[in-house]
């Protein structure tokens, strides 16, 4: 065998063998970031279900009606329960039943919604 | 000479150099045939890790899947004892201790053990981890588990249950429909460094099978009502225990079930035998007047009398066998009609002296009291009712009236339920759908009749005189404003140890449909001992009028919103 031959043969398993090292510390080097990349998203999904879960628990019925049970006695509105207030000056009293004069217009600019909004019971 | 000596010390050190590497090269023929097998499995322990994965059990919703039960990640810390010196496990206790708010004792005794790993404390809250891990104890370590959690707190408790601290359902549909909730657990062969560390790599890998999510046929608003207003009663009438069911009437489906005393599934811990118990599938008690529901049905479907038929009903006083029978007020004559309205123990009891003893029972039975109605939770009873050959003289003044049989809050909302839905026993269920977790719809749950018990014509006319108790009779209070309805009231005496009927204990009880006309919902309250009032038209009564009210109203602003939708929806599509 030549000796140029055999230099090139020893040059050639040397580099490839260096570059075998290089790609197996790369993928090591690729594991560990990539470690450190699933922990830090897995952290920052986690506290975003405990967010989630606490904005639910705190917007659940059972903490809303703890909040309100103690001021007032909540219920689902019923028609007859709804009533028109009006503000006299320093107080607020039930204004009078209007007759039903609904038109086009006053269907579409009433703000009859917006003002029964007090609930009382039966 | 010299040079002689030269060659002998030459062969020498040849030959020694010769015997070491025969000796090496023997050493590593070993090595490589016959340990070979041994070193592998050594090496490949050290730089594989086998991991259990852990499946994602399967989420909790409410019929307008709203969530009631998720997983929620938390830290479990552990200890390696082996690893921490006895010097530092005192000042380690010392740390811990305000933290995880755990006894000394405890502690101690967790960290004195010989052992490569322990837990110290599982799931604990993210601000206690935060704290543990700013002091960086060597030896200490965290692992992530999966904890379920319940975003509102005891809504629902006796349906959805608890799940215990390996994520293993415990109660309710989380332990009834476990197989379903818990998944199949995978596993991975992850590469470790020399330092033992983890690596994102894994050589082999079979990923978990995640559990599927629940979908109830509760509604969690009208679940919220009858646990409202279950409160309420269960304080201003100091009894007990106290339980409601709401059903829809044509397929079976539960919307709400509510018991006091309850408990919260985030605490299950905390919560007593009392709170935990579902009584109202699995608490047996004399009905009362409730159950003339059933005498009344059989006479009408026997055509054995009318609603305008007449019963003297002895001013109050009547004597069955050595017994003798009272009713609450006296009464003279009162038409069938009346008899029920009035809720008069003795003109029921002379209906049912016409019908005999083997046609009551048979309608009994018929309504489903007696055996299992096969709902999907934990626990359910029988019930008991004694067959006609074992009827003693008297039983015939008391199972037409309630007595001497025992049957449960279910048995009574499904058998209000056979009047309101014209005639047809249903299986009561909780489970809607079984979903996956692309929200694919794996199984769902039909109605199913188990029976057909009255004809429609007969319901109809049982439906008309329960109007008649709400409006004329015992169920005033039970009026709801906007809505016609139908019920029954019952007071039962309850009955002491020795046997007697207690004079001071009571279960109060109604139950009944709403609307009348079209009945949406039926319900039945139970309320256990009451005090100081406790009659059922008093204490039960309005309960089921608040909880009908506002379930109609809900149920009515629903179905509107969701036309109003429709109607956007088509309008945008022309």
């Amino acid at each position: 065998m030549k000796l140029s031959r055999l230099i090139f043969i020893i040059t050639f398993i040397t580099l490839f063998s260096l570059l075998y090292v290089w790609q197996q510390t790369e993928a090591f080097r690729l594991a560990y970031t990539g470690q450190k990349s699933l922990t830090t998203f897995q952290d920052l999904l986690d506290k975003n279900t405990v967010l989630r879960y606490n904005i639910q628990r705190n917007a659940s019925l059972i903490s809303i009606g703890n909040k309100v049970y103690d001021s007032a006695d909540f219920q689902i509105p019923g028609k007859y329960q709804l009533v028109r207030v009006i503000s006299t000056g320093k107080t607020l009293r039930v204004a009078q039943r209007l007759p039903n004069k609904e038109n086009m217009l006053t269907r579409l600019f009433g703000i009859k919604r917006q003002a029964e909004a007090k609930t009382f019971g039966p | 000479m010299y040079i002689v000596n030269y060659h002998r010390r030459l062969d020498a050190v040849f030959l020694l150099l010769f015997l070491f590497l025969t000796a090496c090269i023997a050493r590593l023929l070993f090595i490589q045939f016959f340990r070979s097998s041994y070193l592998t499995q050594i090496a490949k322990k050290q730089h594989s890790l086998f991991l259990e994965l852990e499946p994602r059990r399967g989420s909790i919703f409410d019929s307008n899947l709203k969530p009631q039960a998720v997983n929620i990640s938390k830290d479990s810390l552990y200890a390696m004892p082996s690893d921490i010196a006895d010097k530092d496990k005192e000042k380690i206790i010392r740390q811990l201790i305000p933290i995880l708010n755990l006894n000394r004792a405890y502690l101690k005794d967790r960290l004195y053990r010989k052992k490569s790993f322990i837990w110290l404390a599982r799931k604990i809250s993210p601000q206690q981890a935060e704290a543990i891990k700013k002091l960086k104890i060597k030896g200490l370590d965290f692992i992530k588990e999966s904890q379920r959690c319940y975003p509102n707190g005891y809504l629902a408790a006796h349906i959805i249950g608890f799940a215990g601290l390996d994520n293993k359902g415990l109660d309710g549909v989380e332990l009834y429909y476990d197989r379903y909730l818990k998944g199949e657990p995978g596993w991975a062969l992850f590469l470790r460094d020399a330092r033992q560390r983890k690596l994102g790599l894994y050589e082999k890998m079979v990923l978990p099978k995640d559990g599927y999510d629940l979908v109830l046929t509760i509604d969690e608003v009208i679940q919220y009502i009858a646990e409202r207003e279950l409160d309420k009663a269960f304080r201003t009438s100091h009894a007990k225990g106290a339980s409601i069911i709401v059903m829809d009437p044509h397929t079976g489906a539960i919307l709400a079930i509510a018991n006091r005393p309850t408990f919260d599934m985030n605490e299950y811990g905390n919560a007593g035998k009392e709170g935990m118990r579902n009584r109202s599938i699995t608490d047996l008690f004399e009905p009362g007047s409730v159950f003339k529901i059933v005498t009344a049905s059989a006479a009408l479907e026997e055509k054995k009398v009318t609603e305008e038929d007449k019963f003297f009903c002895e001013n109050g006083s009547y004597r069955v066998a050595s017994h003798i029978l009272h009713d609450h007020t006296s009464h003279g004559i009162l038409t069938f009609r009346e008899v029920i309205e009035q809720s008069s123990n003795i003109g029921t009891t002379k209906v049912a002296q016409i019908l005999g003893a083997q046609t009551v029972y048979k309608y009994v039975k018929l309504f489903g009291f007696g055996a299992k109605l096969g709902i999907d939770l934990a626990g359910e009873i029988n019930g008991s009712i004694k067959e006609p050959r074992r009827w003693s003289k008297v039983s015939i003044g008391a199972v037409p009236i309630g007595q001497e049989v025992g049957v449960t809050a279910l048995q009574l909302v499904t058998a209000v339920s056979v009047i309101a839905n014209g005639g047809q026993l249903m299986k009561p269920f909780t489970i809607k759908e079984i979903r996956d977790k692309y929200s694919e719809i794996i199984k769902e749950f039909s109605p199913v009749m188990i029976r057909k018990v009255i004809s429609l014509d007969t319901a109809d006319r049982v439906k008309q005189i329960l109007v008649g108790v709400i409006e004329e009779g015992t169920g005033k209070l039970a009026k709801i404003s906007d809505f016609t309805s139908a019920g029954k009231t019952g007071t039962a005496q309850k009955l002491e140890a020795n046997g007697a009927y207690s004079h001071n204990k009571f279960i109060a009880s109604f139950i009944g449909f709403a609307p009348a006309e079209d009945p949406v919902i039926s319900i039945a309250v139970i309320i256990d001992e009451p005090h100081p009032y406790y009659f059922g038209g008093v204490v039960a009564a309005p309960v089921f009028k608040n909880v009908a009210g506002d379930v109609l109203r809900y149920l009515k602003t629903n179905a509107t919103q969701n036309e109003t939708m429709a109607l956007n929806e088509t309008n945008a599509v022309n």
